[in-house]
């Protein structure tokens, strides 16, 4: 194996690697604008000069393929001044008005100017002055002006999201990105270059301006949108989410994730119309009421039905603790063999990058843990027609609004009891007899299963009623940490919701069974000890990245009831 | 009337082989009544290796700035391989003060194809670009109608002389950016894409034109190639200085009573050019000082010419560099100021924004300048001045940064006089640094 000497440190250095790629592999950190792990280098910032022995000049740390015994110096002199004078001459013509950037606080070029430049700019003339607010696509806002020239976005949109629309024209200081005649920049991923964006050039038309970065708490999740389940962080001010942006998952989703999946998953958590009590039906309206009255009345609404005049649908939006409660409570307690859930395929709306037709974040996990036709073939299609000949005369619904079926929701008149857990009132809620409040994926701990079978933690982000910022371990914004009491940005509404599997368990416990969970993870480590795909697992093993499932070949047959 | 310019006065003797005073030359019945197209049918008759030996043996360095050895280079592009091979000429010319291509494609743009023909046979190219800049209309025309005439006396194209040895030429006009006369650039600009100079390594004779192995040379230098076969590497290499032998055009411009090309061995003296090539400096005025090679190239000082002469070792010994051999003059009375203003308006202007040293340098450095020029500047300017300078060179893609820096590094070194004298803040009593 050839050998490179990076700062007196000598590692492997395979031949084709670059030296910027030793070096962070190795946990040295060269500073680079242009240079992307996923984008084909460039080598035009000049930020990653460094000094190579033999070499007259610096060479570029990126475009810089290490040979045998090569040595390489990081921070020498000769480095620094360079890296100095890349600063400055960024820093002549970009606006300095970082307390009105929306990119400030997680910009490179700010973190850089702090990191690795002398401070101060001997810069006294003009700076060269650029269009401000420049539409490149639906989703994505150009400021020119804070333009660093690195290309980035381009290589993206050329090389990854496979719609070549972005270039750059003009030259010199007055070089401008922009799109060619007659296309915008309104591909599935095209929001993915406002993080590449390594300054506040790009920012999106949807967050734009609503936050500083630092008044925001940021929170690892997944994304709900498909079953991909691309890793996210949840940005949460004032118990609001702001945005999701992509987390790097190398197995999952790398460093991107679709438009939709940043503008559709999460704005229902933060609607005026979320449910923030359990609701029962009295005299035609459905009333809020209390969480011991609404369990107590589903309890014995419940018992008046026959075993298999009950059936139960799963969620492909809830979580695999959820599922597993509803298919465990129903098979054992209520002794219903009817359980399954609504898949929602879209077919022909995938792609080869990221999204996929399955439209939910969990079926693989719910049908994993359980949800799933019974030994005998009782399926959906059964259930449903239960439902429309009368045999079926109770449905429990998991998170899910399947009356947006019309085929589901001609039948659900016939039923006489329609329990449904719901984030806020829809098509479904409109059948129902009892509605619990159930929190999002951004309120409780929980794990999906993506398409791939990889098990992935989502975490609370947004407090409801019953939790603590602080006392529950919440990630903290400054704000967070810092206001006081009564200080506006700590009065988010709070809704009074529960997490699915805190309800199925009240019921249980109401129907006298003891199940003695007190947060998710023991309802996972249940599903560990009793799945035998999730052998193995823990809420500390699945991590920020994941684990994949056991090969399916392992999964025991449904519990029979 | 369409003769190349000479002078009666030269005292260097030198029959021109470039730019021949040859009455039409231009038309291709001229020029093979004159043995044109005689080195094509010569190099047709021995193997590509062997011509490639003979242009190494006669010392040709490229006529494009950098003096690289064109045999050597040539030596470069893969014997065999599937891929396709590409010769690109490189007519852009576009830097102040150089203005010698623009000679061969007037007055002798057959010899152009003949050598374009020679190096595709050498190197076993089936396509090759003469990339023109695009200000050269008249010219653009006149090689393209050269270009037709070779076409239609089955010069280029099939079965060139019934040899079976077939290449195509393409005539590419440039879009007006000085950049496209970088070699990676210019790649890029034949492929239609935006002019940025790629960076290197890989260099064009493993990956050029469209990703495949690509020599780029100068059309002086092409020009060279018909000349060497017909006269000889032996010939070739006894002709000026022995390290940079050869037949030289050199434009001169500034303050001389004859500006224009002349054609002339390597290695006069540079004074010689001025005062007898050139009719000496208008009003008998002394030089301040001359740029050698194009305006890219170190000034040099007036008092300092003495010896000097236009080879690449020379002037290297010198300070500076041949360059493109555009030497331009300044008599005693020029504002430096006014000039190195001038020349880093150009490079910034031309700055293709690519990489930050040379997009954001380019145009400091102008903005620097104005204030001297002004008078607006301060004395800590002048030091600034040449940090900014100092901060690009080196430290970018191409060579274009270099050549925005070297012009006020070298007019700073040679004149820092000039520059102290424009400042606001000089004491009246300090002395001036020499």
């Amino acid at each position: 194996m050839p050998k490179v000497t990076i700062d007196g440190r000598t590692f492997d250095a395979p031949a084709g690697r670059t030296i910027i790629d030793i070096a962070a592999q190795n946990g040295i950190e060269i500073p680079h604008f242009c240079w992307h792990p996923k984008l084909t280098p460039a080598g035009n910032c000049r930020m990653c000069l460094v000094e190579v022995e033999k070499m007259p000049k610096l060479a570029i740390a990126c475009m810089t393929t290490v040979a045998d015994g090569m040595v390489v110096q990081t921070a020498s002199e000769k480095v620094l001044n360079a890296r100095h004078a890349v600063m400055e001459f960024l820093l002549i013509n970009h606006p300095l008005d970082c307390p009105i950037c929306d990119e400030a606080g997680e910009c490179k070029l700010q973190d850089y100017a702090y990191k690795y430049s002398i401070g101060e700019s001997r810069f006294e003339e003009d700076k060269v002055h650029k269009p401000k607010r420049v539409e490149l696509g639906p989703n994505v806002l150009l400021d020119v002006e804070r333009c660093i020239m690195c290309s980035r976005c381009v290589r993206f949109s050329d090389e990854i999201a496979h719609q070549p629309v972005l270039t750059f024209t003009q030259r010199g200081t007055h070089v401008v990105l922009t799109t060619f005649p007659d296309t915008q920049l309104d591909n599935r991923y095209s929001m993915n270059v406002i993080e590449l964006c390594p300054v506040g050039a790009l920012t999106s038309r949807d967050f734009r301006f609503k936050a500083r970065v630092w008044e925001m708490s940021s929170t690892d999740s997944v994304c709900t949108g498909c079953a991909r389940g691309c890793n996210t962080n949840v940005w949460v001010r004032n118990n609001e989410i702001l945005r999701l942006t992509p987390r790097h998952n190398e197995e999952v989703n790398s460093y991107w994730m679709c438009d939709d999946g940043r503008l559709k998953t999460f704005k229902h958590v933060n609607a005026a119309e979320r449910l923030s009590a359990p609701l029962v039906r009295k005299e035609g309206q459905l009333m809020e009421t209390g969480w011991d009255e609404a369990i107590a009345k589903a309890v014995s609404e419940l018992r008046l039905f026959r075993k298999n005049e009950i059936a139960a649908l799963g969620s492909g939006f809830s979580s695999n603790e959820d599922n597993y409660l509803l298919q465990k409570f129903f098979r054992e307690t209520v002794g219903t063999r009817l359980v399954d859930l609504v898949e929602h395929v879209v077919e022909g709306d995938q792609d080869d990058l990221l999204i996929r037709a399955d439209k939910t974040p969990n079926t693989t996990g719910a049908r994993e843990v359980g949800v799933r036709p019974g030994p005998a073939g009782e399926d959906l299609a059964s259930i449903l027609q239960g439902v429309r000949d009368g045999s079926i005369k109770a449905l429990y619904v998991l998170e899910d609004d399947i009356a947006a079926d019309p085929a589901v929701r001609e039948v659900l008149g016939n039923l006489e009891l329609l329990i449904v857990h719901a984030h806020q009132r829809n098509a479904t809620t409109e059948f129902a007899d009892i509605v619990f409040a159930a929190s999002t994926f951004a309120e409780r701990n929980g794990t999906f299963v993506n398409f791939q079978r990889h098990v992935q933690r989502f975490r609370p982000a947004v407090a409801t009623q019953e939790q603590d910022r602080a006392l529950d371990g919440f990630n903290m914004s400054r704000w967070d940490k810092f206001a006081a009491h009564n200080d506006r940005w700590g009065r988010g509404s709070r809704r009074d919701a529960r997490p699915s599997w805190r309800i199925l368990a009240a019921l249980a416990v109401v129907y006298g069974v003891k199940y003695r969970y007190q947060t998710a993870e023991d309802v996972f480590r249940e599903i560990t000890e009793r799945v035998p795909t999730f052998k193995g697992m823990s809420y500390l093993a699945v991590g920020s990245r994941g684990r994949t499932l056991a090969a399916a070949g392992t999964t025991a047959p449904a519990p029979v009831a | 009337m369409m003769l190349p310019p000479s002078h009666p006065d030269q005292a260097t003797k030198w029959e021109n082989v470039i730019l021949p005073p040859t009455k039409d030359l231009h038309k291709i019945d001229v020029y093979r009544q004159g043995g044109g197209y005689g080195a094509l049918k010569k190099a047709l008759a021995m193997k590509p290796e062997e011509v490639i030996e003979e242009v190494k043996r006669s010392n040709l360095r490229g006529r494009g700035g950098a003096c690289f050895p064109t045999g050597l280079k040539w030596s470069f592009m893969p014997k065999a391989g599937t891929k396709a091979k590409y010769l690109c000429v490189n007519g852009d010319e576009s830097e102040p003060g150089t203005f010698k291509d623009r000679q061969i494609f007037e007055f002798n743009p057959h010899l152009l194809i003949e050598g374009t023909l020679i190096a595709c046979w050498a190197m076993g190219i089936t396509a090759a670009y003469i990339y023109i800049r695009g200000e050269y209309g008249k010219w653009i025309r006149m090689l393209e109608r050269a270009l037709e005439d070779a076409y239609s006396n089955r010069l280029v194209g099939e079965n060139i002389l019934d040899s079976g040895f077939t290449t195509q030429i393409y005539i590419h006009k440039g879009a007006g950016a000085y950049i496209c006369g970088e070699e990676s650039s210019l790649m890029n600009s034949i492929e239609g894409d935006r002019g940025y100079p790629r960076v290197k390594p890989p260099f064009p004779a493993q990956v050029g034109l469209w990703g495949c192995p690509t020599t780029i040379n100068n059309v002086e230098t092409i020009a060279n190639v018909p000349v060497i076969i017909e006269r000889g590497a032996a010939w070739y290499a006894g002709v000026g200085s022995p390290k940079h032998p050869g037949p030289l055009l050199v434009g001169v411009s500034g303050h001389v009573n004859q500006p224009g090309v002349y054609e002339m061995p390597t290695g006069v003296p540079l004074l010689e050019i001025i005062h007898k090539w050139s009719g000496g400096v208008p009003g008998h005025k002394g030089i301040k000082a001359v740029i050698p090679g194009g305006s890219s190239t170190m000034v040099l000082r007036g008092e300092a010419l003495e010896g000097v002469r236009m080879d690449a070792d020379s002037l290297k010994a010198a300070g500076s560099s041949v360059g493109t051999a555009g030497l331009i003059v300044m008599d005693e009375d020029t504002d430096l100021i006014a000039v190195i203003t001038r020349i880093a308006k150009f490079y910034y202007h031309e700055s293709c924004g690519q990489c930050t040293p040379c997009r954001e340098g380019t145009g400091w450095l102008w903005k620097l300048l104005t204030r001297f020029e002004a008078g607006e500047a301060r004395m800590s300017d002048v030091a600034l001045l040449m940090d900014v300078a100092n901060n690009i060179e080196g430290n970018t893609i191409c060579a274009l940064g270099d050549a925005a820096a070297w012009p006020v590094q070298s007019m700073l070194r040679q004149f820092r006089d000039e520059f102290e004298r424009r400042t606001v803040d000089r004491p009246d009593d300090a002395p001036v640094s020499a």
